[in-house]
C-alpha cells in the first residue's frame, strides 16, 4: 500500500524543494501538468470518493453523456475481470470494485489460487520467495507489471489478469 | 464561615454537566473539586493520541463508560501522511482493558485498529455497546466477527469510511439469535459481499434498529424484503441502486419505502439509475438529510428529488446538480443548515459541468439558515465571496475549493483576499475555514485581525512570506488546529510564535520552507511540543540544515516523544539527537 517511490511522491518532492518565488509562477509546468491527474492529494477528495468518481469517469462512458436524455443511464456496478494463472486452463473473475487497493488484489488473488504472488510495492529481494507475479493486459493489449501506477488509473485500463510464474520475469 | 456541600451533593450537581469544557473547568476550582470531578467524569475525549499517554488517563479518571479518540492528521484522508505513520490504537485498547471493565463506548478517528485490538474489545467490556469507526484501518472482517459474536449488549457498530480487509468469512452470522439490541448499523464501507440472509434475520430480530447504512454489493431487489422488517428505520443508506426490476418488484419497493414513515435521512445511492427515484418521493417532505455523494445522474433528475424536500436541512450532492439545481434548493429548502458539494471530475482541469459560484450565492440568499458550506467550483470572484458572506453572516463552517490551485477572481483577475476577508469580517462565529484560490499575504491580515472564533484553518498554495502565517498564529485568539500545504512559510513566523503552539492541538506543515535547521531548534525549546519531521528522501541530516523538510507536524503533549514511528519521521528533541526509530 505504500506510495513511496512512485510517480506521486516524485511528484510532491518535484515541487517541495522549488524555492518561495519559483511557487509563485505558473505552478504546473508542461512536464507536471499531464502527471497532475495522478495526483493523489489534489484537490482534497476523500479515497472512497475519488475511487467511486474515477472508475465511474473513465470506465463508463455513459457519464459524459450525462447531459444526454437519451437511453439508459445504467453506470456499472461491478468491473468483473477474468483471472488466468499459467498453467491453468479454466480461469476466474474478480470484481475489481471490491477491493481497495494493490494489496486487496495480491491478497485475494493468492487465497484464490492458492499461491504466493510478488506484492508490487514490496522489495525485489521478495521476488525470489514468491512463486509468481501478476501481470494485466491494459486497454492498448499490452502486458504489464501490476502496481507501477495509482491504483485508480490501473482500474481504468486494466481488460484482464493473469498470474504468471515468477522464473518466466 | 465556609460552608461545603457534602461529596454527594457536588457529584450530583457536576452530573448536570457534561461538555468537556465546563468540566475541565470545574475541576481546576480546587483539589477537592478536582477529586470529585475525576472520580465522577463519564466521558473522556482525546483529539491527539499522542497528547496524553493511556496511564495518565485512567489514573485520573477512573470510572470512565466512553471514550473517544483521534489518530492522524486530517491531512491523511487525502494521501499526505505517509503509510505507516502512526495512530495506532492497540496500547489505548489494552490499558482501557484492564482500567475500565465497564466501558461503553469507543469512538476512533484515523486510528490504525488491528483485528486483536478487535477481539480484546469484544472480551474485556460486558456491557459494550458503541462501536464507532472513523476512516480507521488495519483490520478484516475477522475482528468485526469477534465483536459480533461476543458484545451482547451492542448498539451501535459504525465503520463509516474505514478500510476493512476481507477475510471471506460471513461476520454478520456471528451475531448470536439471541442478540436483539442493534440501534444502528453502518457498513456502507465495506467492498465485499456480507451474507443477505444473515443480514435480514438480524434486522427482524431488532426491533429498535433505526439506523441502517448497507453497502454497495446489496441489490436493490432485496431492499424491499429488508425495509419490510425495519420500519421504524429512521436512517436509511441504500446499496447500489440500480437492477434489472420488473414492475411488481418496483412497487413492491415503493410500498416498502412508503412503510417507513419515521425515514429521516437517506444515503447510497451507488449507480443511481435515474427511473428508480421516485420510489423515494413519497419520503421527500419528511427528509432531514439527503447524501448524494455517489449518485452520478444529471441536474434535471437531482432537482425534481430536492424540490420536494422542504424539511431537508442537509444536502452532501455532486456538482452535477449545477447552478440550477442550487437556485431550486434554495427556493424549496428553507430549513437547509449544511450544503457539501463535490466535484464530479476532480481531476480534470476544465469541468464538464454548469456549477459555478452562482449556485453558492443562491443558497446563501435563499437559505437563511445555512451554516456550514463544503464547496468544489472551478471559479470564484471576490464579489462573489462579500455577497455571500454579506448574506449568511450566521455562517460557523465555510469550506471553499476552487480546483485549479492558485485560480484568480475569474472577473478582475485579482488575488481573493478581500473576498475571503469579508467571509471572517461578517462571520464573527467562524469556526472552521478552508481557503483556496490565489491569495497573498493580505488574506491572512484579514484572518488574523476578524477571525476570533476561528478554531480550525485549512490552507493551500496561498501566500507570499512569513508574515502570512506570522498574521495567523499571532491573531486567531480560538485557534486550535492549522494545516497548511504548499505555501511559502518558513522559519521567522514559526519561530516566532513558538508559545502560540502550546496554545492548540496541532500544526501541520507539507511542501513549505521550513528548515531541518528550525525545527531542531523548536524542540529544543518547547519541551511540550512533538515537533515531529517527516521526510521520505532519507535522513534529514543527510542534506543540509537550511533544506526545507517535507512536511513537519507539530502537537502539544504531556506524554513526551513517541516510540512508534516509523523511519521516516524523527521527534526533534531537547537535545537536539535525533531519535532514531
Amino acid at each position: 500500500r505504500t506510495r513511496r517511490g512512485d510517480l506521486n511522491t516524485d511528484l510532491r518532492l518535484g515541487l517541495s524543494i522549488v524555492s518561495p518565488d519559483a511557487q509563485k509562477d505558473n505552478w504546473i509546468g508542461p512536464s507536471v501538468s499531464k502527471q497532475r491527474e495522478q495526483r493523489q492529494d489534489w484537490p482534497p477528495i476523500k479515497s472512497l470518493l475519488r475511487t467511486t468518481l474515477a472508475v465511474a469517469g473513465k470506465a463508463d462512458t455513459n457519464v459524459h453523456n450525462v447531459h444526454n436524455n437519451d437511453n439508459s443511464d445504467r453506470r456499472r456496478t461491478s468491473l468483473f475481470v477474468k483471472v488466468y494463472m499459467e498453467g491453468v486452463p479454466i480461469g476466474r473473475k474478480l470484481d475489481l470494485l471490491t477491493l481497495h487497493n494493490y494489496d486487496d488484489l495480491i491478497s485475494t488473488l493468492a487465497h484464490m489460487f492458492t499461491t504466493s504472488i510478488t506484492c508490487p510495492n514490496g522489495d525485489r529481494a521478495d521476488h525470489a520467495k514468491s512463486l509468481h507475479v501478476l501481470t494485466y493486459e491494459d486497454r492498448e493489449g499490452d502486458w504489464m507489471m501490476v502496481g507501477d501506477v495509482p491504483w485508480e488509473m490501473f482500474m481504468t485500463t486494466v481488460k484482464r489478469l493473469k498470474i504468471t510464474r515468477a522464473d518466466r520475469c | 464561615m465556609a460552608y461545603s456541600f457534602p461529596e454527594e451533593v457536588l457529584e450530583h450537581v457536576f452530573s448536570f454537566i457534561g461538555s468537556d469544557r465546563d468540566r475541565n473547568a470545574v475541576s481546576l476550582v480546587c483539589k477537592s473539586w478536582y477529586e470529585i470531578e475525576r472520580w465522577c467524569r463519564r466521558r473522556v475525549f482525546v483529539g491527539n493520541c499522542y497528547a496524553v499517554s493511556p496511564a495518565a488517563v485512567v489514573r485520573r479518571f477512573p470510572e470512565v463508560r466512553s471514550v473517544e479518540l483521534k489518530g492522524k492528521p486530517h491531512f491523511a484522508d487525502f494521501n499526505l501522511v505517509p503509510e505507516g505513520w502512526g495512530g495506532y490504537v492497540s496500547p489505548w485498547i489494552t490499558t482501557l482493558a484492564r482500567a475500565y471493565p465497564w466501558l461503553e463506548e469507543i469512538r476512533l478517528k484515523r486510528m490504525v485498529v488491528t483485528d486483536e485490538s478487535l477481539e480484546l474489545i469484544a472480551r474485556s467490556f460486558k456491557n459494550f455497546k458503541v462501536l464507532v469507526l472513523s476512516s480507521c484501518e488495519g483490520f478484516s472482517t475477522d475482528g468485526l466477527a469477534a465483536v459480533a459474536a461476543n458484545c451482547r449488549n451492542l448498539r451501535e457498530l459504525d465503520l463509516r469510511e474505514s478500510e476493512v480487509e476481507d477475510m471471506s468469512g460471513h461476520w454478520l452470522s456471528h451475531f448470536p439469535d439471541s442478540y436483539t439490541s442493534l440501534v444502528s448499523l453502518n457498513i456502507s464501507c465495506l467492498g465485499s459481499e456480507v451474507s443477505f440472509s444473515a443480514l435480514e434475520r438480524l434486522v427482524s430480530r431488532c426491533p429498535d434498529l433505526r439506523s441502517l447504512r448497507l453497502n454497495r454489493t446489496v441489490p436493490l431487489d432485496r431492499l424491499a424484503n429488508l425495509l419490510r422488517r425495519a420500519p421504524q428505520l429512521a436512517e436509511l443508506g441504500t446499496g447500489v441502486y440500480s437492477a434489472e426490476l420488473r414492475s411488481d418488484d418496483f412497487s413492491n419497493l415503493v410500498g416498502a419505502l412508503a412503510g417507513c414513515r419515521e425515514l429521516r435521512s437517506l444515503s447510497g445511492f451507488w449507480d443511481v439509475v435515474p427511473a428508480y427515484l421516485p420510489a423515494v418521493y413519497p419520503l421527500c417532505s419528511g427528509l432531514t438529510s439527503l447524501n448524494l455523494s455517489y449518485a452520478t445522474i444529471q441536474s434535471s433528475e437531482l432537482t425534481k428529488l430536492i424540490s420536494q424536500c422542504h424539511s431537508l436541512q442537509r444536502l452532501w450532492v455532486l456538482d452535477y446538480i449545477e447552478d440550477s439545481g442550487l437556485e431550486a434548493l434554495a427556493a424549496c429548502c428553507k430549513d437547509l443548515r449544511e450544503l457539501r458539494v463535490f466535484p464530479s471530475e476532480p481531476f480534470n482541469r476544465e469541468g464538464n459541468v454548469s456549477l459555478t459560484e452562482q449556485g453558492l450565492v443562491s443558497v446563501s440568499e435563499g437559505c437563511s439558515k445555512l451554516q456550514s458550506v463544503l464547496y468544489f467550483c472551478r471559479q470564484m470572484s471576490n464579489a462573489a465571496l462579500l455577497t455571500i458572506a454579506r448574506n449568511r453572516p450566521n455562517m460557523t463552517r465555510f469550506r471553499l475549493c476552487i480546483i485549479e490551485p492558485r485560480c484568480p477572481d475569474y472577473i478582475t483577475h485579482e488575488p481573493l483576499d478581500t473576498g475571503f476577508g469579508a467571509i471572517v469580517q461578517h462571520c464573527k462565529d467562524l469556526q472552521r475555514l478552508s481557503l483556496s484560490g490565489l491569495l497573498t499575504d493580505r488574506v491572512f491580515e484579514y484572518i488574523g485581525t476578524y477571525a476570533k472564533k476561528l478554531e480550525m484553518l485549512s490552507v493551500a498554495f496561498a501566500g507570499d512570506s512569513d508574515l502570512g502565517l506570522h498574521h495567523v498564529l499571532s491573531g486567531c485568539d480560538s485557534l486550535r488546529k492549522l494545516e497548511i500545504r504548499d505555501c511559502p512559510f518558513g522559519d521567522k513566523a514559526l519561530l516566532a510564535n513558538a508559545a502560540k503552539l502550546e496554545t492548540m492541538r496541532s500544526l501541520w506543515m507539507s511542501s513549505c520552507s521550513v528548515s531541518f535547521g528550525a525545527c531542531k531548534l523548536l524542540g529544543q525549546k518547547m519541551p511540550r511540543l512533538n515537533v515531529e519531521v517527516i521526510d521520505e528522501r532519507g535522513h534529514p541530516d543527510s542534506r543540509p540544515e537550511s533544506c526545507p523538510v517535507e512536511k513537519l507536524y507539530i502537537y502539544r503533549t504531556v506524554a513526551g516523544p513517541r516510540f512508534d514511528m516509523p523511519d521516516f519521521v524523527w521527534t526533534m528533541d531537547e537535545d537536539s539527537a535525533l531519535r532514531p526509530s
